[in-house]
């Protein structure tokens, strides 16, 4: 009923390969984007900005280089921390040797510098692939990160070893650095990766993408049918890393602000794969869907365990209580048992908490960290078990379902 | 559980009645990490510091009439967490404590543009001393390049010449807190011609340092400095017993001196030493005074009160109160604004004759701060392990100032030119 798609017809191939061919599905996207381009900036906090809205748009973007190469490509990567760092010692270069350059010039550069870097590690994927090429590229971590530290003049020879974003300047007002407003940052962060966005779907539909896919499937038979794989794989090594680099830039200049080598070490490596797997393999929006639980749920968790559950304003007790029902009317229309029970266990856990923290219950702020650990490491095997293919996919069926509701089949 | 309540009810009043019952506390949060890779070294030192304020807060209502709420906000020494940190408390907070040099780095630029001050005893970044570049970052009592140069002093007895044609390793964590005092003994290595070998410990690597030790041995240097923290210090303390390196020609920093790292090498550690700018004095008074308003009433976690970190965690929260005191004073107002406690911990007069009211005489020397200097450049004293605890085995050792001023001020001013525009302490004369 909510989704019915009776009645959109079709009558030529330039509407039936249309970005969105179901109206719901734009309708939905115009409702985002207005929230991120308009509603978010108007309201949020620092605090928000700093913790939430920047950095699961820049993982999100991360994840998504990753998963071009690993979801559509097939080829698999463990060194995207370290991509992620040419990226930002490369616009470090940059907008030190070069001052007068555009910042958002240099961060959109600096992921051709990374795409470079990504292809001459990509060159082994032409002979060895799976596990093989996952070490492989883990060789490439360790060496780039090796490089950060060893290299004095990539970091302008300082004394820590870290790099140190300067204030940089847009028609006079500061963008980046320690000068720069967040809403500026968040802005310059969601225009490059709306940009990236549109790219990557649009080639992952068009003639490049289904080489990948080709690729990806079975390389034999794409060989056979006159792909050229050397071709197709380099690209996607190109593409994702170049997405990855300029990730990586926006991480350091328009969130972290400074940055020490061992920052793009292996756990973030780690931390982008998990987004790029939990979100869902083969997928775009999978990617934002994967930040969003792993970046933005322990902050969220982190901020409702020090907050006095009985205190909060109406808004966000309705905010709350809303969200706990839209996640269960979902799960209820896949028939996801699970799921609704995991909503509305959320929902008792915070009513009980509240309960708690009346009664003079406080928990140590060290224990909250352990017990957020636990519970994000719980839900990312919830996830996994209730749909093996990711969130992405999670949405597809709920979505599928959504169309035929309430008359299931 | 009671304070809580009664916080609690304040807060529930305040909102009802529209004002802010939170005004009625000086909201000084610790980014504390009690978890992770650093914790072992951690916990002492946050619970020194917790029960310091709780101390005022139970014995004298807290700091001119206003209770501390020393809340914790967990970091787990990562960088990432710690600038959430940050963010999250920066509305209430009258000063930060970040805890660890990467994340002092982060919040350094920022604390310049929220005018928050930012206390980092003993550690962060040496040239923070310059106050007049760094108007809102505090790094008393002593800097790491204070500490490097009171060390070679210690080490070659006090003649500086008689290092000449000696070979010295730094072992030092692969992060920017261990690659601090590299500058000041590079010049030191140029000025006095002793030969420098870096030896860098990752931080994947803190817990197995084979093969640093492997080099060490080739190297056979005829002293040894450690930059090491958390898990590193454990591993290089057992790596040194284990290849039988004289322990008397093995030298740390101040956060290389904990109990717990040399009591698992017990006797064969003897020997070890490590500068500090803080003594463990467990018959000062306020230790009986700890003992009544805090432990007894159960308002502590802390188990082994006379180590030298816990005590250390005391003369930390000492500095921030003596700090808030000041403000108050200057301003003649008890509920003081981070400005406020800027100009507190820029006039802070550390005595004998105050450390004595106190109660924790010979916990820290004396020293003060001035709008020029930061940092205040106590002095230090070599601790040394006898086998069972540290005791001291040096008089005050002062920092060859005349040699680290020109370098901080450089640093400093190298700093605000990479940053600009980087606004400056114009009051402030450094001559003065």
């Amino acid at each position: 009923m909510l989704y019915r798609t009776a009645g959109q017809f079709k009558t030529s191939y330039v509407a039936d390969q249309a970005l969105f061919p179901v109206r719901q599905d734009a309708v939905l996207l115009t409702i985002i984007l207005i929230f991120g381009w308009v509603i978010f900036p108007m309201t949020a906090s620092e605090f928000t900005f700093q913790t939430l809205l920047i950095p699961i748009l820049i993982y999100a973007l991360a994840a998504m280089g990753l998963n071009i190469l690993t979801g559509f490509a097939g080829q698999l990567s463990l060194g995207t921390g370290a991509f992620m760092g040419v990226g930002a010692y490369a616009c470090y270069k940059m907008v030190t040797l070069f001052p007068w350059m555009n910042p958002i010039v240099a961060i959109l550069l600096s992921g051709v510098f990374s795409a470079g870097i990504g292809v001459a590690f990509g060159i082994p994927s032409l002979r060895i692939k799976g596990f093989y090429l996952a070490i492989a590229t883990l060789a490439a971590q360790f060496f780039l990160v090796w490089l950060f530290e060893k290299w004095s003049w990539l970091y302008n020879y300082n004394a820590s070893g870290a790099i140190q974003v300067p204030n940089l300047e847009m028609f006079g007002v500061f963008v980046s650095g320690p000068q720069a407003a967040s809403v500026t940052e968040y802005y310059i962060v969601l225009f490059v990766v709306t940009l990236l966005t549109l790219l990557c779907i649009n080639l992952t539909r068009g003639n490049l993408g289904r080489t990948w896919k080709a690729t990806r499937d079975m390389d034999i038979a794409a060989e056979l049918i006159g792909i050229n794989l050397m071709k197709s794989k380099l690209t996607a090594f190109a593409v994702s890393s170049y997405v990855v680099g300029v990730a990586g830039a926006l991480y350091v200049f328009m969130w972290k602000g400074a940055a020490e080598p061992n920052v793009f070490d292996i756990p973030l490596s780690f931390q982008v794969l998990f987004i790029a797997i939990i979100g869902g393999l083969g997928s775009i929006m999978g990617n934002y869907l994967g930040a969003i639980l792993i970046v933005g749920l322990p902050v969220v968790l982190n901020v409702v365990a020090g907050t006095q559950v009985f205190e909060i304003s109406t808004g966000s007790a309705l905010l709350l209580a809303a969200l706990i029902a839209a996640a269960t009317f979902l799960f209820g229309v896949a028939r996801n048992l699970w799921g609704m029970a995991a909503a509305i266990g959320f929902g008792a856990a915070t009513l009980i908490y509240g309960y708690a923290q009346l009664q003079g219950f406080r928990i140590e702020s060290a224990l909250i960290e352990h017990i957020n650990v636990m519970i994000v490491g719980a839900l990312i095997i919830f996830f996994l078990i209730i749909e093996p293919h990711g969130l992405n996919q999670l949405w597809r069926l709920i979505r599928e379902k959504l169309i035929i509701w309430p008359f299931p089949h | 559980m009671k304070h809580f309540t009664k916080l609690a009810t304040a807060a529930a009043l305040g909102s009802v009645l529209g004002t802010a019952a939170i005004a009625q506390e000086l909201y000084t949060p610790n980014l504390a990490y009690r978890t992770g890779p650093f914790a072992a070294t951690g916990i002492p030192l946050m619970n020194g510091q917790a029960d310091y304020m709780t101390l005022l807060n139970e014995r004298d209502g807290g700091i001119g009439g206003v209770t501390v709420d020393f809340e914790e906000c967990e970091t787990g020494y990562s960088t990432e967490k710690g600038v959430e940190c940050y963010e999250r408390t920066k509305a209430d907070a009258v000063v930060t404590q970040p805890w660890s040099t990467g994340i002092t780095l982060q919040v350094l630029p920022k604390t310049n543009t929220d005018e928050i001050p930012i206390l980092a005893p003993g550690y962060g970044f040496s040239p923070m001393a310059y106050g007049k570049v760094f108007q809102w970052a505090f790094n008393p009592p002593s800097s790491y390049w204070d500490g490097a140069s009171m060390m070679m002093q210690a080490i070659s007895g006090g003649d500086m010449a008689s290092l000449s044609g000696t070979k010295i390793v730094l072992l030092h964590l692969d992060h920017p807190y261990g690659k601090e005092p590299i500058p000041l003994l590079e010049k030191m290595a140029e000025m006095h011609g002793f030969d420098l070998v870096l030896i860098p410990v990752g931080l994947s690597q803190m817990q197995n340092q084979s093969s640093q030790w492997l080099q060490i041995r080739r190297e056979r240097p005829d002293f040894v400095l450690m930059w090491g923290w958390g898990a590193m210090n454990a591993g290089a303390i057992t790596e040194a017993v284990k290849t039988r390196y004289p322990m008397d020609q093995f030298v740390g920093i101040w956060w290389a001196g904990h109990d717990a790292d040399l009591q698992q090498v017990g006797e064969d550690g003897a020997g070890y030493r490590s500068i500090s700018w803080s003594m463990p004095q467990p018959d000062a008074p306020i230790m009986a005074d700890l003992e009544e308003y805090v432990f007894s009433r159960g308002l502590s976690q802390a188990e082994d009160t006379d180590w030298v970190f816990y005590q250390r965690g005391l003369v930390i929260s000492m500095i921030l109160a003596e700090g808030m005191r000041t403000a108050q004073q200057m301003h003649d107002t008890a509920e003081i604004t981070p400005a406020q406690l800027r100009d507190g911990l820029e006039n802070l007069e550390i005595t004998e004759e105050r450390l004595a009211e106190l109660g924790m005489s010979g916990m820290v020397p004396p020293f003060s701060t001035s709008c020029a200097d930061h940092t205040g450049h106590s002095g230090g004293w070599m601790l040394e392990w006898d086998g069972e605890k540290f005791v001291q085995a040096s008089d005050l050792l002062m920092p060859d100032r005349d040699l680290i001023r020109p370098l901080e001020i450089a640093a400093a001013e190298e700093y605000a030119e990479a940053n600009a525009p980087w606004p400056v302490n114009e009051a402030c004369d450094p001559e003065s």
